[in-house]
């Protein structure tokens, strides 16, 4: 399993008047592709602050101390706003808790849903469109390379003719994709128009009519109608011929006549099997065109031409292209794996450096961007499975370095205030007054942290060298020439993926079915306060939805829903879930809630995470004591005794606590549990808690028998059903 | 749980209807719902947002002017509604102009709307007056008991000044006393049902203060001891509300509602806006009360976990009719109405294993249902088991209950 996004010892905290509130206290979890992260924990955990750390959405007294959020190669706490925007609601997106107010009272629904798609294609354009021309001109490098001085100019002219070829095909693609979504479109709205007709709704007849021949006129592309283009002309001219001869009632409801209603249906029966057709590989058709310009493939079927052309490009390109593209991958990657080599004894100094800890802060960043030169030289630009700890270490070296300084660096005002606050404090209590107030201490940082963090960052990119190294035996060249090539059809794809604002609506109308909206066509139009609730958290769904995100962040988005409807939307969620192969990260206190979707849970309590593992682990062999407090403070169906709250508060996360944070309210607690952080005892592979009631010498306790029972009671019922 | 079976009625609600007007159509937020609360029991109501449970409960509380039915609190009437029977007049008079009766069916015509007149009087006069009635036989009972008192202390001067102090003050608090007050509410939303510009002493006082009380020793007495009551400590009196967290906020809307003394608490979606945890202790808390304060509580949730675990009887509301109601363990065991049973699959369960087989019966009452002919009305089928339903939905649902279970 491959994760797509981690975050590693994360630590937010937020400036108050009060102090500084430490929200997240070192968390690292992995979200693996395809599959579903629970965070549960009470409010004011840190799970909140957690999913909009990831967003970098959070409020502007926060700090993000320490830590990486890891996707795609990038760091998301130290990549810049302009990247992030492309990442947020794009890649990764977000459904609130309250649908009434993330939703624009004022604006329409159809316009929201779409307002992302249209944002964002430009953007996407561009940045596919470097991205293949950057790749593509690092392999020729690399091929021309390894052909050496002879092969070079043949290497041009195949390069050329790849960059030229692939988007003629793209531009034929992207006109027959126009007038198939317009087939399509002018088929549900058909089928829209015969529905409300048919229920003697008020209808302008003539003005449809129009409007359905002049959208026949999009309907033709040489791929798409060819066989059937007089036909269409005869349907437009039908349809004009009706319009015009059509007559409203002097009075009553219009009536939809039965000619009309005949034309019309025969026009929607030419579209589908227009639009049921096979679609033409447009990478061959593109490299035919552009060998023998001006050719007409169109009058053959169009497997035939799909067969032909492929082949004609396979035997006059595209076998010596991979050839070559093999070639030029293998002498990246030894390239590469020479300069890593070399960079191990600069890294292993750098190490050197940094644990010396005798450096400026200008000496300090002079050697992290001279190493991050070494390091960033010796990643292979052609390997697509980019390794976020290379892409990522010039930032997080210079920002390591960076905040140190910035930490350290003398502020005398702060230390004058700090000292004269502590020492009135000092005297009050001295005197015997009881003082409710403490002092906001000068830093918020752990300056030893911070420079231990600085040597590690080296030594864990020299071990991942390291395993590069000894992993570089066995790659598949082949395997991976063809991957490119999907990379670059991918990318060309997005170059001339251009959203109009009909593609945009019909593709918001196509997700507001999906997520089950009924009578999109009509609630396309409608404001929010015309759905209940819902319905508004449907269209939430649907607007994160908009940009087919990787990513979906579940913000409790059925807090606010009852339990028909929350049923419904979270079998919504894993149902999207599963057709689109979204990770999901489902945050809530609702651990019943939980049960259903989550593949793998990290219960969170006071900015730390105490208790991960999946599903199973967590509801039949919780070893966490507040694991148990969560789940006997929720009745099930037949729970008869008194429930066990959970005494008193969360503790004040300004001071937080020397040892387990939930030692306070926990009746299982022992000495140890106030003095002493407790590490994560491993129960099994994917399973463990942070109590010291796992480790060895602790007492044996059982849970409280509300758990017991239910778990014993789960188990039976689990057995009866099987 | 405790069941009361055999206790009295403390409330009983018979053919409640409220309408609200919307332009030109009405909404039945509330249509023909009868349901009764005996003494000392916890009265669940469930059902989907919309459905008209929060709307029932403002009703009894006289929040809303019902549209027609009553509202009978300890034996009196406290709300009545006076449209079913002006609809029977209408009626009436519209067959007396319109068709042609003959003289007996004229006579019985009258007869009619002579008796529905006479109703409505009585329903306005119950509706505006059963507080006044209420302090009458209040101010009877102090004078009842005052009379010997101070017959004894004619003799003291001194003493009989005092007695007449107090009995004036005991007299003035009845006078003002409203039979209303016996039933409080709890609400939602414990930020946002806080005025948060009042400091929490005020705010669980108010209602005594309203009531005419002024002895500032005995109101403070009175709020320390509820603050304890409800779990929280004295000096929290003088603080305002958003110096509080969630849970604790919503015990001082508890203990504003309960140091009224009441007989019945509406508790209105008291915890959907809380933590588990906190859900919890809430809970436990209202549960300590019943048993310390003998109170009777009717309990609006969408959450059927917590409503099973915490309520004697249970009704379940679908688009303003009580659809079923039965014990809590009857309704979960045997649930007859097709609503119930789907409201029941869509329960989330702390197993993952029974979740991923969870099945959610969808519900469409149109399809369910053929009313057409056979009307349905609300009837029982087991003991103190009451289904919506029509005469053929009657025998199926009996031959169901009469199968063995499995």
């Amino acid at each position: 399993m491959s994760s797509i996004l981690q975050v590693k010892d994360l630590k937010v905290s937020f400036r108050t008047s009060g102090g500084t509130v430490k929200a997240v206290r070192d968390i690292s979890f992995d979200l693996e592709r395809g599959k579903t992260l629970a965070i549960v924990g009470e409010s004011g955990s840190g799970k909140s602050v957690t999913s909009k750390a990831i967003l970098g959405i959070l409020a502007g007294n926060s700090i993000v101390e320490s830590g990486e959020i890891i996707y795609d190669g990038k760091d998301l706490l130290k990549i810049s706003e302009e990247e992030m925007c492309k990442i947020r609601g794009n890649r990764i997106s977000m459904i609130f808790q309250d649908p009434l107010s993330s939703l624009n009272p004022i604006v329409r629904i159809g316009k929201q849903i779409t307002e992302a798609m249209l944002l964002k294609n430009k953007g996407n354009r561009r940045a596919a469109k470097r991205d293949f021309t950057n790749t593509l001109a690092v392999l020729a490098q690399n091929m021309k390379a390894a052909v050496g001085e002879a092969g070079s100019a043949r290497v041009d002219e195949l390069v050329k003719t790849f960059d030229a070829f692939t988007m003629e095909a793209l531009k034929q693609e992207t006109a027959y994709n126009a007038a198939y979504a317009a087939a399509e479109g002018l088929v549900s709205d058909i089928e829209d128009f015969l529905f409300l007709g048919g229920k003697n709704q008020k209808l302008d007849v003539r003005a449809r009519l129009k409007e359905f021949s002049g959208k026949l006129k999009t309907v033709k592309n040489p791929y798409l109608s060819k066989s059937a283009d007089a036909e269409l002309e005869r349907a437009q001219g039908t349809l004009n011929a009706l319009a015009s001869a059509y007559k409203t009632p002097a009075e009553g409801a219009p009536v939809l006549n039965t000619e009309i209603e005949g034309a019309l249906n025969n026009l929607k029966a030419l579209l589908t099997r227009l639009t049921a057709g096979t679609r033409p590989d447009f990478f061959g058709i593109g490299f035919y065109l552009y060998k023998n310009p001006g050719a007409d493939l169109t009058a053959k079927p169009v497997d035939e031409v799909n067969r032909e052309t492929l082949s004609y490009l396979a035997d006059n390109f595209m076998n010596e292209f991979m050839t070559l593209a093999e070639k030029g991958l293998a002498y990246s990657a030894a390239e590469a794996v020479a300069k890593k080599q070399a960079a191990l004894n600069a890294l292993s100094d750098a190490e050197a450096f940094f644990s010396r800890g005798d450096y400026d802060k200008k000496s300090a960043l002079v050697k992290a961007k001279e190493i991050s030169a070494v390091v960033e030289g010796a990643i292979d630009r052609l390997e697509l499975n980019k390794d976020p700890l290379a892409y990522t270490f010039r930032t997080s070296l210079v920002s390591g370095v960076e905040k140190y300084f910035t930490a350290v660096v003398k502020n005398p005002r702060e230390e004058a205030r700090f000292a004269k606050q502590t020492a009135k404090r000092d005297a009050l209590i001295a005197k015997g007054k009881n003082v409710d107030w403490k002092v906001v201490p000068k830093t918020v940082y752990d300056l030893d942290e911070l420079k231990a963090a600085l040597p590690a960052v080296c030594a864990r990119m020299k071990a991942r060298f390291e395993e590069n190294i000894a992993a570089s035996g066995s790659v598949e060249f082949r395997a991976r020439a063809e991957g490119l090539i999907a990379f670059f059809k991918a990318k060309a794809s997005e170059a001339v993926y251009r959203v109009t604002k009909q593609m945009a609506k019909e593709k918001a109308i196509r997700l507001m079915e999906e997520v089950g909206i009924p009578e999109p066509r009509i609630r396309y139009t409608q404001y929010p306060f015309e759905f209940s609730g819902g319905m508004r958290q449907r269209i939430v769904i649907a607007i994160a939805l908009a940009a087919d995100p990787d990513i979906l962040i579940c913000d409790e988005p059925t807090t606010a829903l009852d339990v028909t409807i929350q049923a419904q939307i979270l079998e919504l969620i894993n149902r999207l879930k599963d057709e689109r192969h979204l990770s999901v990260i489902f945050i809530t206190h609702d651990l019943g809630v939980v049960a259903n979707m989550a593949d793998d849970i990290a219960v969170m309590y006071a900015g730390k995470i105490v208790e991960y593992g999946t599903a199973d682990d967590i509801f039949y062999d919780p070893r966490h004591p507040y694991t148990w407090a969560l789940l006997s403070s929720m009745p099930d169906l037949d729970t008869k005794e008194k429930l066990d709250a959970i005494p008193g508060t969360p503790p004040n996360m300004i001071y937080p606590p020397v040892g387990d944070a939930f030692a306070d309210r926990n009746k299982y607690a022992m000495k140890i549990d106030f003095e002493m952080q407790p590490p994560e005892f491993a129960v099994s592979d994917t399973h463990w808690a942070a109590t010291w009631l796992l480790h060895p010498d602790a007492p044996k306790v059982t849970p409280p028998a509300i758990i017991t029972d239910r778990i014993e009671r789960m188990k039976r019922r689990a057995e009866g059903g099987n | 749980m405790a069941n009361n079976n055999s206790g009295e009625t403390l409330l009983r609600v018979e053919h409640l209807c409220q309408y609200f007007k919307m332009g030109d159509s009405v909404n039945k937020a509330v249509d023909d719902v009868s349901f009764d609360i005996k003494k000392g029991e916890v009265f669940g109501l469930v059902g989907e947002s919309g459905c008209g449970k929060t709307t029932t409960g403002r009703s009894v509380i006289k929040i809303y002017d019902i549209t027609s039915g009553s509202v009978y609190f300890k034996g009196q009437r406290i709300c009545a509604g006076t449209q079913s029977y002006k609809d029977a007049i209408k009626e009436a008079k519209q067959e007396l102009s319109k068709g042609n009766p003959t003289e007996a069916r004229k006579k019985e015509l009258e007869e009619i709307i002579r008796v529905n007149t006479e109703e409505i009087k009585k329903a306005k006069f119950d509706h505006r007056h059963s507080d006044e009635e209420y302090a009458k036989t209040l101010v009877a009972q102090i004078e009842a008991e005052y009379a010997p008192k101070l017959e004894a202390a004619k003799g003291n001067p001194e003493e009989y000044k005092v007695m007449t102090a107090q009995y004036k003050d005991a007299l003035r608090v009845a006078k003002k006393t409203k039979l209303i007050t016996k039933i409080q509410m709890i609400f939602q939303d414990p930020i946002a049902s806080l005025n948060p510009r009042m400091t929490v002493r005020e705010i669980i006082s108010e209602g005594l203060v309203i009531n005419g009380i002024r002895d500032q020793k005995y109101i403070d007495e009175k709020v320390y001891d509820i603050l304890e009551t409800v779990g929280l400590v004295r000096e929290h009196a003088g603080r305002y509300p958003h110096e509080f967290s969630g849970g604790q906020r919503q015990r001082i809307g508890i203990a504003r509602s309960v140091i009224m003394n009441p007989d019945l608490l509406i508790a209105d979606e008291p915890i959907s806006a809380l933590d588990v945890s906190i859900q919890a202790q809430v809970i436990n808390l209202l549960n300590d009360l019943r048993d310390k304060l003998g109170l009777t509580i009717l309990f609006i949730a969408h959450d059927l976990s917590v409503v099973k675990y915490f309520s004697d009887r249970i009704g379940v509301m679908y688009f303003g009719k009580m659809v079923e109601l039965a014990t809590s363990d009857e309704l979960f065991a045997h649930p007859l109405h097709p609503y119930t049973r789907s409201l029941l699959s869509a329960i989330p369960l702390p197993d993952p294993h029974a979740e991923k087989k969870r099945v959610r019966i969808t519900y469409n009452s149109l399809a369910e249902h053929d009313y057409t002919v056979d009307k349905p009305s609300m009837r029982e089928v087991a003991p103190g088991h009451f289904v919506w339903c029509n005469d053929t939905e009657e025998k199926h649902y009996k031959e169901i209950l009469a199968q063995p279970q499995e």
